[in-house]
């Protein structure tokens, strides 16, 4: 698996995030430091706790992280679940954040496939 | 992540700290401060925001120093302008582009980094010009006062004096009109108020009694001609400092009754700032030093000030003087540390004075290694000396000069009848020769000899560096150097020298050292004609036995003392041990008359009622040539052909070859007797 092939398998921008950071090892190396970011469980927990200060940052990282990355999926929703926790939750939160763990689940698997494939 | 995302991107050329949210933040800017070129601030953080960041930054003002780009996709106006209005500098929107982030991040650093070099270099030449101002003015100043033999510290005195009264006459009353510009004006003036002594000439500005009239006119001249100083500024007329300096100058030594001088002006046609300064004049004048009086205490000072003991003055300044007086010794005390004036408008017309200051710090620096110099020369007990060639001059330290009772300079010494006193033509020329035979690669000479000093004959030890000029050949210009005496170790060396080659009871050369020195005279002279003498006291031990050691030890010091005066100078007696002793000595023509002439004289007396008689063994070096060896050996062998003769005589080597009565002859148990005999004839 090319980490072209990962970034279609996870719904992201390959040609963006290359012209951005210009160079294959930088992304690469980003692309794999994601499966330990933090970020996902930090906004899940922080739901559960009804820490919508916490969540809204969470989802503001995660957003962030995915725009530098050019994980346009993963980026849309989060973007939506930031502008919805951003002055208190709104009703759509809970609906966001389960968009938001199930597309992050998404992204996890194809990163690990190509990192597993060897790609790296 | 984020994080790392943009430190990648500039890892390679800055220095990153990373802090990962607003509070870590601010800790790292209070430990770096301004030491950090950029900061990279997002928005949305834990615990504290990027915009309170800001904030914190705005009250430490640390967003002066250090400029923010904000990164952020939270890009909406509201956002945008709230982060300009906390000064930040550039925003950085996400997703970041490397190229972009580089870009803008040089360009800040680039354009504060420019921008703090140009405040340094303004800051530094504002400092330099008021450096060189506050220096102008002191220099000026202090050429008039140390002609006037005062203490630096009147022009400052009199300045700090002008500003309290200056100060308080304001506060209490304002029909003077003075504005604080005023006040800032006749105080760095009062500094120029005796300038025109600058040309009165000394004997009357330093005289200790009283002036006589004549003198008294002159002296009063320098009011007119420090204000003629400051007319004759044509370029500066116009400026106020120039003004008020020119009416200090001239009229500090008006009186408020109109009996000063030169004008004679009344009350406050005086400017003020003349009466201000007259009056500080006075106060330091009186608690100070000078040729005709001592210094009165400030309390005294005061009282006679206002008594009018010391002039007449205008009552609202005597006023002031009263109301300031307890503070003001305190005043000047502080002064003597802080020494920063502005005096911008005459800075300029005095700039020349700068080399003044450049050469007479040198002078300074100069005289202090002097000091330094002589210090340690003197403490050395050395005499140290320069010499040079051209034109031919030697100088002394005075430590030198002094112990040699030389002038500190000498013309030509090499031919200076005082200096021929206290070093040898020998030792002159050898220490020459010495200077003149090193290289500029290696100077320093060694050098030992005796100096008269103070009629004293002492070993010195001279240790001198020739000089030798830069050009191709060098030549040799001279030299300097030091004389250490080295007297008293030269002496315990010699004397150490003399125990190690001389024989103690008798003071004759030991043996060992005498074959040593006859050797090297054999070798040093091989065309010499050379006699050894081996010579042995007959019926010493009848002499031991009779009459005791001591006497025997007596015996041999006689014997040895007619030796010394029967032998020239050049020539050599030495112990060879027990009762033998050696003649060593030069002869030219026939050696026989010489050896019987030694003979008799040694043989002619007797040592209280002790008969002295000798006989004796002598080997020319025409016979037997100038190995030592066979020399003694020699000498040795007729000594003992002597001996079995009958003792009481002398043979010569060759003679007794050519009498037939050859000494080789002598069969090996004659050898063997005349030596048993000799034992039993010593034995003890």
């Amino acid at each position: 698996m090319t980490l072209q092939e990962c970034y279609i398998q996870l719904g992201g921008n390959y040609d963006d995030v290359i012209r951005r950071l210009r160079s294959e090892r930088l992304v690469t190396k980003f692309v794999l430091k994601f499966l330990d970011d933090g970020s996902c469980t930090l906004l899940l927990n922080s739901m559960e706790e009804k820490n919508y200060d916490e969540a809204f940052r969470a989802a503001h990282t995660i957003k962030g992280v995915c725009q530098n990355l050019s994980f346009t999926r993963l980026y849309e929703i989060s973007g939506k679940l930031n502008e919805a926790l951003r002055n208190g939750p709104t009703p759509e939160v809970p609906a966001l954040v389960e968009d938001v763990k199930e597309e992050y689940q998404k992204t996890i698997d194809a990163i690990r496939a190509f990192k597993e494939s060897g790609g790296l | 992540m984020n994080r790392s995302i943009l430190a990648d991107m500039l890892w390679d050329e800055y220095d990153i700290i990373e802090a990962e949210d607003g509070e870590k933040a601010v800790e790292v800017l209070k430990k770096y401060e301004s030491d950090i070129d950029l900061l990279l601030l997002d928005i949305v953080m834990p615990h504290m925001d990027g915009f309170e960041v800001l904030e914190v930054m705005n009250q430490n003002h640390w967003i002066d120093e250090v400029p923010v780009i904000m990164i952020s996709a939270e890009t909406a106006s509201t956002h945008v302008e709230r982060a300009y209005g906390l000064g930040c500098t550039d925003f950085i929107s996400r997703p970041f582009d490397a190229l972009v982030v580089h870009r803008r991040v040089t360009n800040t650093i680039l354009l504060y980094g420019k921008q703090k070099k140009l405040v340094g270099l303004l800051a530094d030449q504002i400092y330099e010009k008021e450096q060189q101002n506050a220096m102008m003015i002191e220099i000026l100043s202090n050429i008039v006062e140390f002609r006037n033999g005062e203490s630096g510290m009147h022009v400052r005195h009199v300045r700090i004096l002008t500003e309290l009264l200056l100060d308080h006459l304001t506060e209490k009353t304002d029909r003077y009109n003075l504005s604080r510009n005023d006040i800032v004006l006749i105080s760095n003036a009062s500094a120029l108020h005796d300038i025109g002594k600058i040309s009165i000439p000394s004997e009357i500005l330093n005289k200790p009694g009283r002036l006589t009239p004549e003198e008294f006119e002159t002296m009063k001249a320098h009011t007119v001609i420090g204000g003629q100083m400051m007319d004759d500024l044509p370029d500066y007329q116009k400026e106020p400092l120039v003004q008020v300096a020119r009416e200090i100058c001239r009229w500090h030594h008006e009186r408020y009754d109109g009996r000063g001088y030169p004008d004679g002006l009344k009350g406050n046609f005086i400017p003020i700032s003349a009466q201000i300064v007259a009056l500080a004049d006075v106060y330091d004048a009186l608690t100070s030093v000078r040729v005709y009086k001592p210094p009165y205490s400030h309390e005294k000072a005061i009282q006679m000030i206002m008594n009018g003991e010391c002039g007449v003055f205008n009552p609202d300044l005597l006023d002031c003087l009263a109301d300031i007086a307890s503070t003001i010794p305190e005043q000047l005390r502080k002064s003597a540390g802080e020494g920063r004036i502005e005096l911008r408008s005459v800075a300029e017309e005095l700039h020349r004075h700068e080399e003044l200051s450049a050469s007479e710090r040198t002078l300074q620096l100069l005289e202090h290694e002097r000091m330094k110099f002589s210090f340690f020369a003197a403490m050395s007990q050395e005499i140290q000396f320069e010499y040079t060639v051209n034109p031919p001059m030697a100088s002394l330290n005075a430590w030198g000069a002094d112990r040699t009772d030389l002038k500190e300079t000498i013309m030509d010494p090499k031919t200076c009848p005082e200096v021929r006193k206290i070093i040898s033509q020998e030792a002159m020329d050898g220490l020459t020769a010495a200077l003149r035979n090193t290289t500029p690669a290696q100077p320093i000479v060694r050098y030992e000899c005796i100096l008269n000093i103070k009629g004293e004959p002492r070993w010195s030890r001279i240790i001198a560096r020739a000089t030798w000029s830069s050009e191709e050949p060098p030549k040799y210009t001279g030299a300097i150097g030091k004389a250490t005496d080295i007297h008293e170790s030269r002496m315990q060396l010699e004397m150490l020298e003399r125990e190690a080659t001389h024989d103690p009871l008798t003071g004759l050369l030991n043996h060992a050292a005498a074959r040593k020195q006859i050797q090297l005279r054999m070798d040093e002279h091989t065309s010499g004609h050379f006699a050894l003498a081996i010579l042995d006291l007959d019926y010493f031990k009848s002499a031991n036995d009779t009459y005791g050691h001591m006497f025997g030890d007596q015996v041999l010091k006689y014997l040895a003392s007619k030796l010394r005066e029967n032998i020239r100078g050049e020539d050599m007696a030495a112990r060879v041990g027990g009762d033998e002793f050696l003649i060593f000595l030069e002869y030219q023509g026939e050696a026989a008359p010489v050896i019987q002439r030694i003979f008799n004289s040694l043989t002619s007396g007797s040592y209280e009622n002790f008969p002295i008689s000798i006989s004796m063994g002598v080997c020319l070096t025409d016979c037997v040539g100038k190995n030592y060896e066979t020399v003694f050996h020699a000498a040795d062998q007729a000594l003992y052909a002597v001996k079995r003769s009958g003792r009481g005589n002398f043979r010569l080597y060759n003679q007794n070859m050519q009498d037939k009565l050859s000494v080789s002859a002598i069969s090996p148990i004659d050898a063997a007797e005349a030596a048993e005999e000799d034992q039993v004839e010593k034995g003890d």
